[in-house]
């Protein structure tokens, strides 16, 4: 048997006062184990089990003043204790635990900082929330780069929704397909003039669709639509011709169906039908689907060279500037020539430059011949 | 290497310290024969003989007296109260004399004399044996106040505060004498005095503590992080003079601070760096910086002090509160 004495429980107390045990006789307990709370002149302390093993008897009831040195616990077994454990304190025995004090990296002073936070005043930075403004957009102006409110009002005026328009129908559907078309087409553009000196009292819209048939038979790969998803083309046998139609609502793109068919006067007809249907707004969906390419008559307007912008899925547009009078050398003479510049974007992935200039030479010469 | 206590570096520290300069004197009530009424002492007796290890009566003014008197002949005293709550009466000679000798003499004589205490609640003690009054010393022009908050600290800023020229109080927190353990080279290399150290890094809020607190904190901050809240923990370790910059800095980080101390709300150390922050870096705030703090009531006794010691949760209470704020 080993008997377990009451240890000096700090500061030289001769007794101490049994509160409450944890352990009952028979009990196994551990090394550490608290066995019995104690309340001394100073504080209430928890003694802890020097041994590990069977308690046999213990030594006080509670509310029983127990003298330091006293036997408090017996215990199963011979031997001395375990570990000697310190002595105890004001604050009771010294209990030491065996957790490991794991701090991960310790920094002396800041860490590097990455970035910092925009500089703003709480009054400011509600007023920022109430107009959604991102704060870390606007500029400031204020003292050592203090956002300002007169910033934040500024910002705010600039670039958010306030005083805004929110865009609907055929500009809404303009703005969706440029930006599809800017972050799909790799788009290039080529630049040349047709000299037309002597087409002389021709319906100049009618004959640049014509060549435009030409053209693609000349070079199918412009005739074509291109799924980039897919990295696959379809080159169409008919040309149909979206035209660009310029309204105080936006734009809208008729499409001439299988231009090939069509005499000269059919097509004028049908454009000015089309040109009324949108003025009206009574073109029908149909009527505006399945273009296999694009004219953009902007020269009506103003304007001699442009980098149209490809619809997806098609793959070129035409674009015709102001024809105008220059002075074109011929021979050794200089001689005023009737030209119609033209600028031809084509969608790099599915179309090579030699395809492309072969199919601008093609309207050329096709508007040239007469 | 073994790994040791923070007690045990307090004690390493000393012992290292007293071989590597015959001009450092351990005194105090116990510290001798007894070894300390924590064990901060134990050993040093034996070794170093009672001409450097002196036990004193049990007279709190008295020892500051003697090591002041040491101090400014030329020894380097360490001077050791049981409890902070016992240093008042010798309030009048660390403030009124170790803390203005450098000032009274114009500079030709200063007072290198560390004046050690275990400090803080959760050791289930009577009453002065929980205190937490760090903020009377920092008020002091002339004295430096440092807190270690881990046995690696413990050592390096023990060293540092005996090796520097001038009277440093050295609070330890009694909480976390035996709480875990730390592997502590004993190589003698101090660590800085007078900078934060920055336990863990993070950009969504800074948590601003010391001493025994760094337990609840870093508890706290296990327990945001895996909420998906990204955490800085900064233990200020030198309360006076404090390190501003490296809080600064932090803040204009995230935007968002929580001074979390164990001492009484009002006038605590937290609301003079809140006041920095306040001053310094109030454009960079998203959120009003929060105290977490113990309450403005004598420290309880055993069975309510842990109704008194700031909670994990508290601290999680805290930032979720300013978290709200964009």
């Amino acid at each position: 048997m080993k008997i377990f004495h009451l240890p000096d429980l700090g500061e030289g107390l001769a007794e101490a006062e049994i509160r409450e045990w944890y352990v009952k006789e028979g009990d196994v307990v551990r090394v550490d184990q608290p066995l019995v709370s104690l309340e001394t002149a100073k504080a209430v302390v928890d003694v802890p089990s020097p041994y590990a093993g069977k308690i046999l008897k213990l030594h006080g009831a509670v509310n029983q003043i127990i003298e330091t040195g006293a036997p408090l616990v017996d215990f199963e077994g011979e031997g001395a204790p375990a570990k000697p454990k310190a002595a105890g304190s004001v604050v009771g025995a010294l209990e030491e635990s065996d957790k490991q004090w794991n701090e991960g990296d310790v920094v002396i002073g800041a860490a590097k900082t990455a970035s910092k936070t925009a500089k703003i005043l709480p009054a400011v930075r509600a007023l920022a929330k109430q107009l959604h403004v991102d704060i870390n957009q606007v500029i400031p102006t204020g003292p050592q780069g203090l956002v300002t409110a007169e910033d934040v009002k500024r910002h705010a005026n600039q670039y958010q929704a306030n005083d805004m328009e929110e865009l609907h129908g055929v500009r809404r559907t303009m703005a969706s397909i440029m930006t599809q078309s800017h972050q799909e087409v790799a788009a290039a553009t080529i630049i040349d003039d047709a000299d037309i000196s002597e087409l002389v009292n021709v319906d100049m819209t009618v004959r640049v669709l014509q060549a435009m048939v030409a053209a693609a038979k000349a070079e199918p790969a412009l005739n074509a639509w291109f799924n980039g998803k897919l990295v696959a083309r379809q080159l169409h046998q008919e040309v149909n011709i979206g035209l660009a139609v310029d309204t105080a609502e936006g734009l809208f793109v008729p499409v001439l169906k299988n231009v090939a068919s069509h005499s000269d006067k059919s097509l004028r007809e049908l454009i000015n039908k089309f040109k009324t249907a949108v003025t009206e707004r009574t073109i029908s969906p149909s009527d505006m689907q399945g273009a296999t390419i694009i004219l953009s008559n902007f020269g009506t307007l103003a304007g001699k060279y442009a980098t149209p912008v490809i619809v997806p899925p098609m793959v070129a547009i035409l674009g015709c500037g102001r024809a105008r009078e220059v002075a074109g050398v011929t021979g050794e003479k200089i001689i005023a020539r009737r030209i119609l510049p033209l600028s031809l974007t084509f969608d790099h992935r599915a179309v090579t430059g030699g395809e492309a200039s072969r199919y601008l030479g093609a309207v050329i010469k096709e508007l040239e011949s007469g | 290497m073994a790994e040791i206590t923070l007690v045990e570096a307090i004690n390493q520290a000393l012992a290292y310290e007293m071989q590597a300069d015959p001009n450092v004197i351990v005194l105090g009530e116990d510290v001798g024969k007894n070894g300390g009424v924590f064990r901060a002492t134990v050993g040093l007796l034996d070794r170093f003989g009672p001409e450097r290890v002196k036990d004193t009566p049990l007279a709190e003014s008295m020892i500051a007296g003697l090591a002041i008197g040491m101090a400014v002949r030329g020894l380097k005293p360490v001077a050791e109260f049981q409890f902070m709550g016992f240093i008042y009466p010798a309030l009048d000679q660390i403030i009124n004399h170790a803390a203005r000798f450098r000032n009274r003499t114009r500079g030709r004589m200063s007072c290198p004399a560390v004046f050690r205490t275990p400090y803080g609640a959760g050791i289930h003690a009577p009453e002065h044996h929980s205190e937490s009054t760090e903020a009377i010393f920092a008020h002091i022009p002339g004295l430096r106040v440092v807190i270690p908050s881990s046995p690696q600290r413990a050592y390096g800023l023990l060293l540092a505060a005996i090796r520097d020229p001038d009277p440093v109080i050295f609070l330890e927190p009694s909480r976390l004498y035996r709480w875990a353990k730390q592997e502590v080279p004993d190589d003698g290399k101090a660590l800085p005095l007078d900078v934060c150290f920055t336990l863990r890094q993070g950009n969504d809020v800074t948590l601003v503590t010391w001493g025994a607190m760094l337990k609840e904190t870093l508890e706290a901050s296990a327990k945001l992080t895996e909420q998906g809240v990204s955490v800085e923990v900064i233990d200020v370790a030198t309360i006076k003079p404090l390190d501003i910059d490296t809080i600064l800095a932090s803040v204009e980080k995230t935007g968002r601070c929580i001074i979390i101390h164990e001492a009484a709300r009002t006038c605590g150390v937290g609301a003079e760096i809140a006041a920095e922050i306040a001053e310094k870096a109030l454009f960079s705030l998203k959120a009003p910086i929060q105290r977490v703090a113990g309450y403005d009531t004598i420290v309880p006794y055993a069975r309510m002090e842990k109704f008194y010691i700031p909670s994990s949760q508290r601290i999680i209470d805290a930032v979720s509160a300013v978290m709200e704020f964009a």
